[in-house]
């Protein structure tokens, strides 16, 4: 599983396939934490960081 | 048959590497602070559709900070001179003028995820950093002194993007010592 980056082992995926799958996943990832020093990255609505860790 | 296919457990698509999303966030650095304490890491991702949730819930460049950087490096990669594998490296960058970044960022980060490099071996991870004055976007890569395999990921950086412009290839161990240090190669 540990790829020197061999072109022909390598997955590769198109721009235009990348972005087939760009509506679908609107959720944040199961397991993401939100702390406050992130906090200001997201663009999702975080009124108190903390009370979200077990998002 | 189709409620067959349907009832299919969903296969997430794996990406040939981990990535990991990085932030640093200005408002948190004090005088006193040395660069790069208040870098974080945000999330490791390693699937197509890891990538779009967070992705998705992230701002993009135009909505961030003045002075903020974000990065997307390769899973255990730090995205700092200091790291062992980016020590000997260096970085194309591209200069653009405020709020036009957005598209271009995205298109680096899909040209990496999807490995559309030929020299994608020799890439650390990308940077988008938010100035007063301009955006600027760079691809960190491993060995500065590999010529080929530079010169092929400027090159190909450049045709995902549309860019037309000549764009500069910097030493990090240059860039250490001078501010200003001038551009190993360009393309």
């Amino acid at each position: 599983h540990d790829s020197d980056g061999n072109a022909n082992t390598a997955k590769k995926y198109s721009r235009d396939f990348l972005l087939k799958f760009s509506e679908q996943f609107s959720n944040l990832p199961e397991g993401f934490v939100i702390t406050s020093d992130i906090a200001e990255a997201l663009s999702v609505n975080v009124s108190h960081p903390a009370d979200l860790d077990s998002y | 048959s189709l409620k067959k296919s349907v009832s299919l457990p969903y296969q997430p698509h794996p990406l040939e590497h981990q990535w990991t999303f990085w932030f640093d966030n200005p408002s948190a650095k004090s005088k006193q602070a040395s660069w790069g304490s208040s870098l974080r890491s945000i999330f490791t991702f390693s699937t197509i559709e890891e990538f779009w949730s967070v992705y998705n819930n992230i701002h993009h460049p135009s909505k961030l900070a003045v002075g903020a950087d974000f990065h997307c490096f390769k899973d255990k990669i730090e995205p700092k001179w200091e790291d062992p594998i980016c020590a000997n490296g260096g970085k194309w960058s591209v200069t653009l003028s405020k709020g036009k970044s957005d598209t271009f960022w995205l298109n680096t980060l899909l040209a990496l995820i999807g490995e559309q490099f030929d020299h994608g071996d020799e890439i650390c991870g990308a940077v988008v950093s938010v100035r007063a004055r301009q955006e600027k976007i760079a691809i960190w890569t491993k060995n500065a002194s590999n010529e080929t395999a530079q010169v092929s990921i400027g090159k190909q950086w450049k045709e995902f993007l549309d860019y037309n412009e000549t764009i500069g290839f910097i030493f990090h161990d240059d860039a250490k010592k001078d501010r200003n240090a001038k551009n190993r190669y360009s393309v």
